[in-house]
């Protein structure tokens, strides 16, 4: 078998969906108008900036909230994607027919994940290609854009995975919904009381994803905040597994 | 086409003191048999009597409790992989992405089985043509009616031409005059070779293209024995006898 049969078949079904191209059209159209509203704040502002060499560029004002925007979009676009990936499959009766295909639990359900990441990272660079439009024509600082755009691509693939295992784990695509999004918003805020409190470290601030990507948004790229994302990536697709190899078991 | 173990005497399947508990009770009890290449053999029983059961262990999708399935002498639980070539399966509902069509469907059920390139646009090609799929070859599954999703599930089934042939009831909504165009695909299959398992109600249908029947009641097996075109008559007396008191009662002195 293709190691990517899996993987080919659930992107075949992204696409047919229209859920996929009504959010992937909506986002963008929201996230062009935001970019145009930015990058005329940033043009008529530019007077004023010219006399602080040092002061924020292009990427700060423009791209990286921008991105911003576009991590703000993933904890509701992200679930949607993802809620039928492998509920819809329980849903229709299919999921015994990739068993019966000697199909193991692990590659479905890193092929499903692999076409949801190739859904979001192609959302991300749609996103991308606003600013990079401009390259030509402003200073772009590389460094800050990379880091950003690493950041978000960890996140979204934290949220996908996530929104896997949701999938895996519901009878339905929208409790699977309703539950990526909760753990996302938890996972997002678990530190907000202790901030409000006033520590700003300890393990509460590790575990939130936004001490994580914080830093990646500002630049600061660290073997920590990636290997965060990668555990978190890894713990939710071990999940899957488990549970869709528990329902071969059990059917 | 080379089976992936070839141990040419061994039956094409063979179940050894099969179980299986649903829903907190016995589905199907230390149930054994074996079917040769080229067999047809039908399973009949009243609901809940463990047929489906039976048909999705030995198609993969559902692991037994205890006991072994050998799929051309090698042990499917331990190679599940076995399935994607050998096995060709047909669940009772067949079950379709609504959001594919009927080629994409074949298209996507070929990749799972290691078809690729050219051998899978033929096999699509042949199948669509022997099912007679053609004028819905671009529409959505989820738009077909009961009668051609049954079919699609049937192409998607012989897509790989598999060596054993899984359907569980496969006549569920076709018309008369597909169920008697199933009847000789059926047995065009046996006679090339494959080894069929069909789960039926009609002991009609296992009359017509079946050479063997096995009854099950209550998970287990309870009747196995030789079909002929001719003895319909005793095969439902055996099959009520076993369906009222739980097993076929000793032939009466003439």
């Amino acid at each position: 078998m293709s190691p990517f049969a899996v993987t080919r078949l659930e992107w075949r079904r992204l696409l047919v969906r229209p859920l996929a191209w009504v959010l992937a059209a909506l986002t963008l159209a929201w996230l062009a108008w935001n970019f145009t509203l930015m990058l005329g704040s940033f043009l008529s502002s530019q007077i004023q900036r010219a006399a602080q060499p040092d002061g924020p560029g292009f990427i700060d004002l423009v791209g990286v909230p921008l991105l911003g925007q576009l991590a703000q979009l993933a904890f509701l676009v992200v679930p949607l994607i993802t809620m039928s990936v492998i509920a819809g499959e329980r849903r229709n009766g299919t999921l015994p027919l990739l068993f019966a295909a000697g199909v193991p639990a692990s590659r479905i359900v890193l092929g499903k994940y692999l076409a949801v990441l190739g859904w979001l990272l192609l959302w991300l660079a749609l996103t991308l290609a606003m600013p990079l439009a401009l390259m030509h024509t402003t200073h772009f600082d590389w460094g800050k854009l990379a880091a950003a755009t690493l950041g978000l691509a960890l996140m979204l693939a934290t949220l996908g995975a996530i929104g896997v295992a949701c999938s895996a784990f519901a009878s339905h695509p929208a409790i699977a919904a309703s539950a990526a999004l909760v753990i996302a918003l938890a996972l997002w805020s678990v530190n907000l009381g202790a901030q409000m409190a006033g520590m700003n470290g300890g393990a509460i601030n590790w575990l939130a994803m936004s001490s994580h990507l914080q830093p990646l948004l500002r630049g600061l790229v660290s073997t920590t905040d990636i290997v965060w994302f990668a555990l978190l990536i890894v713990l939710a697709l071990a999940l899957a597994t488990r549970r869709l190899a528990a329902d071969k078991e059990r059917n | 086409m080379t089976l992936p173990t070839d141990v040419s005497a061994a039956p094409m399947l063979r179940l050894d003191q099969l179980s299986r508990r649903r829903a907190g009770r016995p589905a199907v009890q230390s149930l054994s048999l074996s079917l040769p290449r080229g067999q047809v053999l039908g399973l009949l029983g009243v609901n809940g009597a463990g047929k489906s059961t039976t048909l999705s262990m030995v198609a993969g999708a559902l692991r037994p409790d205890s006991g072994s399935i050998r799929l051309n002498g090698a042990d499917f639980l331990e190679q599940p992989e076995l399935a994607r070539q050998l096995i060709g399966w047909l669940p009772e509902r067949a079950p379709l992405w609504p959001e594919l069509t009927v080629s994409e469907h074949l298209d996507a059920h070929g990749h799972l089985r290691g078809l690729r390139g050219a051998a899978l646009k033929q096999a699509r090609t042949a199948i669509i043509e022997r099912l007679e799929l053609q004028p819905l070859a671009r529409r959505l599954a989820g738009v077909l009616s009961q009668g051609q999703r049954q079919r699609l599930g049937l192409a998607c089934a012989l897509l790989h031409r598999p060596a054993l042939l899984v359907l569980d009831e496969p006549a569920n909504a076709l018309d008369p005059v597909q169920v008697a165009a199933l009847r000789t695909l059926i047995r065009e299959q046996a006679a090339a070779g494959t080894a069929v398992i069909l789960s039926t109600h009609l002991l009609a249908e296992v009359t017509a293209v079946c050479d063997r029947v096995a009854i099950l009641h209550d998970g287990t097996l309870r009747h196995d024995g030789h079909v002929h075109s001719d003895d319909h008559a005793a095969l439902e007396r055996t099959f009520f006898e076993i369906a009222m008191n739980g097993q076929p009662q000793p032939a009466r002195a003439a």
